[in-house]
């Protein structure tokens, strides 16, 4: 349909103008700041590309790999864990047993608690003398299991990503459920027909008919990935201890450009460079979503 | 569907009682816990409370700021929630059922947003909140929830009007309803299923969110429900009866909210990623 300048003003101008200032204005404005040095308060002094050279050499650029590592095993561990996890999970409430219904409800409880809360609350379960997780193991004799979660260097890590999965892998379930059940059931009935097993149903046909949906969630995983931040933050602080072992991205960025207690490097500019050097690893992804969206969208 | 044999679905029911089993306890210990004595807690974790002492919520609930906590999220929720699905659905509207050179630019451009992280622009919003003296203010959060969370509602909003039938937006035009008319009489009830699931997840996002607070907020009195837990987590870390029924407060709203009404929580969340 036609229509007059006016109202396509008046309804597009008040979204895209909060927008525009508060999200697409400072997503560029950090690449700005980028280029200077500043404490926040006093003069800008600009330094040109003084903050980049600090970030890939010297002291500083061993914090910024050392973070970059572990968001990539971050991201290498959670998908693997959840879409797989939730791919099996999604096909066992893909049969027709009872109770479905409860267990979705159930899977998916954790992923209303904020992300920061889950982090809390694990810290006191996985406390080393008095947590519950060790205290269980005692419990049902398997006491040589217990572990200082969260103060081996390496075991915490892993253990902040396991405590994700338990809040985030209730979320792929259903959305893998959600695609399965979009598949026509005449396909499915018309290989048993033809004597497939479940195994081969599973494999041939299920699995290649949610393809889609596990692109676009590898795509929303690694974006996710380079973002991690609150569950650090609660379980590990932002230190990221035991000894850095923790570290990612978003705890550096936040200790860079809002300080934090023993933060050896502390600058806006320089913490605004940290969210652009993070922006450029996910820009391709975001890309790439953009144009799978939009290409479904013209169809 | 598939089928399956009596011992695999004995099977399936194993694995899936394991699981329910393995998301379940942590918040059933949590609210035994939250009702022990400190020494109880200690000695006996896994035990029923051999008396239900509710004064740790009260003090929890004093000690936190939970009211506050409970009243600012509220707010802060409420009125973005409201923000985004007015104005998301407007812009919906406009780029699903007219004609104009930019439209698909302004989709686009819009889109950005849903897949660029809000998080990494921090430091300006930051910056330019305390320009306009919004730092440390609920309005300054409001302002940024509004903003980052109109990407989702415009693409949840724009796939359900695109489903409107153009036929009935031109009949009404014929009739004589104007550009506001046909929004708000025609679109706009036809798409509340859309609407409620636009509102649940800007509601669940904004409410759940901790990094913006942390950032922003730095006056107890101002902070939301997330920030002023951690503040509370920080400050009585030994004292972990109190901490149990802080966390018990703090969450509950949210899970007596999805017991309610969870296939909707559920629908909503799992919408937008599924196309």
């Amino acid at each position: 349909m036609k229509i007059k300048l006016k109202y396509i003003l008046a309804f597009v101008l008040p979204a895209m103008f909060l927008y525009t200032i508060f999200v697409i204005y400072p997503l560029f404005d950090s690449l700005r700041l980028s280029f200077y040095s500043w404490r926040g308060v006093g003069p800008k002094i600009f330094v040109g590309l003084r903050n980049y050279k600090d970030m890939f050499t010297g002291g500083f650029s061993k914090e910024v790999f050392n973070a970059f590592s572990h968001n990539i095993y971050f991201f290498a561990l959670v998908s693997t864990l959840e879409l797989g996890l939730g791919f099996l999970i999604a096909l066992l409430l893909a049969s027709k047993i009872k109770g479905t219904k409860i267990f979705r409800t159930v899977v998916y409880l954790p992923n209303m608690i904020p992300l920061v809360m889950v982090g809390f609350m694990w810290s006191l379960f996985l406390h080393p003398q008095i947590g519950l997780v060790n205290q269980f193991l005692k419990v049902i004799g398997l006491g040589t299991l217990a572990r200082p979660w969260l103060g081996d260097p390496n075991l915490a890590l892993t253990t902040i990503i396991m405590v994700n999965v338990w809040r985030n892998l209730g979320f792929y379930v259903l959305v893998i459920l959600a695609s399965i059940l979009n598949i026509s059931p005449d396909l499915i009935e018309a290989a048993y027909i033809d004597g497939a097993t479940n195994w081969k149903i599973s494999w041939k046909i299920i699995f290649p008919l949610t393809v889609p949906t596990f692109r676009t969630l590898l795509i929303l995983l690694f974006i996710g990935s380079f973002n991690v931040f609150d569950m650090i933050y609660a379980l590990a602080g932002v230190q990221a201890g035991p000894f850095r072992s923790t570290d990612v991205l978003g705890t550096v960025f936040y200790r860079t450009a809002f300080g934090g207690l023993g933060s050896a490097y502390t600058d806006m500019g320089l913490g605004a460079a940290v969210t652009v050097f993070i922006f450029m690893i996910v820009m391709p992804m975001s890309i790439l979503y953009v144009y799978l969206v939009e290409r479904s969208d013209r169809r | 569907m598939m089928r399956f044999s009596k011992y695999y679905k004995l099977l399936a029911y194993l694995v899936l009682s394991l699981y329910a089993f393995i998301v379940v306890g942590p918040f059933f210990m949590i609210i035994m816990n939250s009702f022990k004595t400190m020494r109880e807690l200690f000695m006996k974790p896994f035990s029923l409370p051999s008396k239900f002492i509710y004064q740790n919520y009260i003090q929890a609930w004093q000690r936190a700021s939970i009211a506050r906590g409970y009243i600012n999220s509220a707010i802060v929720a409420t009125i973005s929630v409201v923000t985004v699905v007015l104005l998301a659905s407007m812009f919906a509207y406009m780029i699903s059922k007219y004609e104009f050179k930019i439209r698909r630019y302004l989709f686009i451009y819009s889109m950005l947003g849903l897949a660029l992280p809000a998080r990494l622009a921090v430091i300006p919003i930051f910056l330019l909140l305390r320009t306009l003296n919004l730092t440390n203010s609920l309005l300054g959060l409001i302002l940024v929830y509004s903003s980052v969370n109109i990407p989702f509602s415009a693409f949840i909003l724009k796939n359900f009007i695109d489903s409107v039938p153009n036929e009935l937006c031109e009949a009404a035009r014929i009739d004589g309803a104007s550009v506001p008319t046909i929004y708000s009489r025609i679109i706009l009830p036809l798409i509340k299923p859309a609407l409620s699931i636009s509102a649940i997840v800007t509601f669940v996002n904004v409410w759940n969110d901790f990094f913006f607070p942390l950032i922003l907020i730095n006056d107890r009195s101002k902070a939301t429900i997330t920030l002023a837990v951690s503040i509370f987590f920080g400050e009585y870390s030994n004292q972990w009866h109190l901490l149990f029924s802080g966390l018990a407060l703090s969450i509950a709203p949210t899970v007596i909210l999805f017991l309610i009404f969870s296939q909707y929580f559920i629908a909503g969340m799992t919408q937008g990623a599924i196309k």
